[in-house]
């Protein structure tokens, strides 16, 4: 169960390059660091809002992380302390990259239209149920399949491989 | 053929759906993505990989190195790389998926690579598919990983291409109708008569771009031509034939008629904002660029030199070439390309990425390229403030000559 407010609803398509700019990418190997220049070129303030919000959740239209596999993109995100990402879909290698560090993506059709900015939500992962306290709505999500939600309890993949030491024949 | 490879790999009759564990046949990751691969490995408790032979690092997104943070990059990349003899390639050795597509890709094997564009390599029959650091640094201490098999899309070409009009201009096409998301999780089967009769070359030209329709990996049928590849860079015994079975499903199917398709441009800040050349023509541009791992390959080069041999790039527009590996500079320079290139007045690159993502070559504030390469985003190229167009190498050196956005088919030569 993670509760949050909505800090931004991104439209459709929001890519890799405006997630993280490729000029800082090779630079920086600190995340941390890297992170303040998160959506810088599509949304300056990004970086500073999220630190004023217990657990700032993204919402964004279809196709959320589209373009290069640059893991720094999810990272730098939950470097700002966004606890879950919200869409009404993401391209693959970006929803690949949120469950192997640990940060859980959410497709939930529709989404993107129903909630607003500073919208209080609770999100029942094992339900599938976005709670929208502000507004007093529900929306349903298919719950995540269990290998992903295996790697989001064990907070990423690595630490996953760890404990089962290494990948089974069948997951 | 994406269920049939992956069967195959795993002795299993896998369906579309299905998450599934795989052994795998390469992995490889490049100076944006191995440090952080490496890093992650290490999380595993170890930095040794599972096989050397299987296991490929490059310097070739900032490459030659343009500072010295990167070149500590660099560093740590050859370090970790001599430590557990993997194979290694070096800063102007050329760009990652050209080397895969010379030395080690193949049909039936399984690719994995730190980048997006790993997809390229479905044009020899590989199932090959880009990841993130995390997974590339299991993979390097595993050898295996988890994938989910996904449906296909079926899209038939169909018809001769008109005269300078490129499998580039087919893929702009196809990605401009099916959208960004158009192929999200799919593999993208690319069939038909026009795609049979394409070079090896063209077909990785479509296969490259599978990833900007949101694409899994984008496959080709391995045929004879694919044979010729392979036994012309001394692996022919690598070869194995691979196409569709008869009643193989498609989640979607389209049909492209090639012969109604013109010269295309991609225009910013968007792959699936097409539109023909002609829309654009006359819209003045500041960089042309040809290279990346899309187009920076031999037929590219000689199809940009044909058309810019004995003309002058235009007072106030530069254009930049990048081949895309070093053996394909050495035979660019033993065709006279090269010269053509430098007496119309272009400026070669050490083989590598380039301008594609603004490393070594980056835009101004409100400058316009128009680039061969695949992606156009927002500051893909160094700076926001840009604007990218992406089109045919045709097109490109056709642009160069005129400092505008020019159909290829206007410039005699």
């Amino acid at each position: 169960m993670i509760k949050g407010q909505v800090i931004r609803i991104f439209p459709k398509d929001a890519n890799t390059d405006e997630i993280i700019a490729g000029k800082y990418k090779y630079d920086e190997l600190d995340t941390k660091k890297l992170a303040s220049h998160t959506f810088e070129s599509i949304d300056p303030t990004f970086y500073e809002d999220a630190k004023k919000i217990k657990n700032p959740i993204i919402v964004a239209d279809s196709n959320f992380g589209c373009g290069s596999s640059r893991e720094q993109a999810p990272l730098v995100i939950k470097a700002c302390q966004v606890p879950c990402i919200i869409a009404e879909s993401f391209a693959r290698i970006f929803y690949r990259n949120g469950f192997n560090i640990g940060l859980p993506l959410i497709e939930c059709s529709g989404v993107a239209s129903k909630v607003r900015r500073g919208d209080e939500l609770e999100v029942d992962f094992d339900r599938g149920i976005i709670r929208n306290i502000t507004k007093s709505e529900e929306y349903k999500f298919q719950p995540i399949p269990k290998f992903m939600q295996d790697l989001v309890d064990a907070s990423g993949l690595m630490p996953y491989l760890n404990a089962k030491g290494g990948f089974s024949e069948q997951e | 053929m994406a269920e049939k490879i992956l069967s195959a790999k795993t002795n299993t009759d896998i369906v579309a759906g299905e998450i599934i564990v795989t052994p795998i046949d390469l992995v490889f990751a490049h100076d944006g993505t191995m440090p952080l691969a490496i890093q992650q490995m290490e999380t595993l408790g170890t930095r040794d990989v599972f096989d050397p032979n299987k296991v490929m690092g490059i310097c070739d997104h900032a490459s030659p190195s343009p500072s010295e943070k990167i070149s500590n990059v660099h560093a740590l990349m050859r370090e970790f790389a001599w430590k557990n003899k993997i194979h290694f390639f070096e800063n102007g050795d050329g760009i990652c998926h050209q080397i895969v597509a010379e030395k080690f890709a193949a049909p039936w094997k399984i690719i994995i690579g730190g980048d997006s564009h790993t997809c390229t390599h479905g044009a020899l029959g590989a199932f090959s598919t880009g990841m993130g650091s995390t997974d590339v640094g299991a993979i390097m201490a595993y050898g295996r990983t988890w994938l989910k098999v996904p449906e296909s899309f079926k899209i038939k070409v169909v018809g001769e291409l008109k005269e300078r009009v490129y499998s580039k201009d087919v893929i702009l096409h196809i990605i401009g109708e099916i959208t960004a998301e158009g192929a999200t999780y799919m593999s993208m089967e690319f069939l038909g008569d026009t795609v049979d009769r394409m070079s090896i070359e063209s077909r990785m030209t479509m296969c490259n771009m599978a990833i900007e329709a949101g694409g899994k990996t984008g496959l080709c049928i391995a045929d004879e031509k694919v044979k010729s590849f392979l036994e012309a860079h001394g692996r022919g015994n690598e070869y194995k034939a691979l196409s569709p079975d008869r009643d193989a499903t498609y989640k979607e199917e389209i049909t492209i008629d090639a012969s109604c398709l013109e010269p295309m441009i991609a225009h910013s800040h968007r792959v699936d904002k097409v539109a023909s050349v002609a829309e654009f023509e006359g819209m003045e541009i500041d960089q042309v660029c040809i290279g990346s791992c899309t187009n920076g390959r031999m037929e590219d080069l000689r199809i940009a030199a044909g058309i810019l041999k004995g003309k002058e790039v235009v007072k106030d527009t530069r254009l930049v070439i990048y081949p895309a590996s070093r053996s394909i500079l050495i035979q660019a320079i033993c065709e006279g390309i090269i010269e053509t290139f430098l007496r119309s007045g272009a400026s070669i690159g050490a083989p590598g990425c380039g301008f594609c993502i603004g490393r070594t070559v980056a835009l101004g504030d409100g400058e316009v390229a128009l680039s061969t390469q695949n992606r156009n985003f927002k500051g893909r190229m160094g700076n926001d403030k840009s604007e990218i167009y992406l089109c045919s190498p045709a097109t490109a050196a056709a642009s160069a000559i005129t400092g505008k956005i020019t159909d290829p088919r206007s410039i005699k030569g």
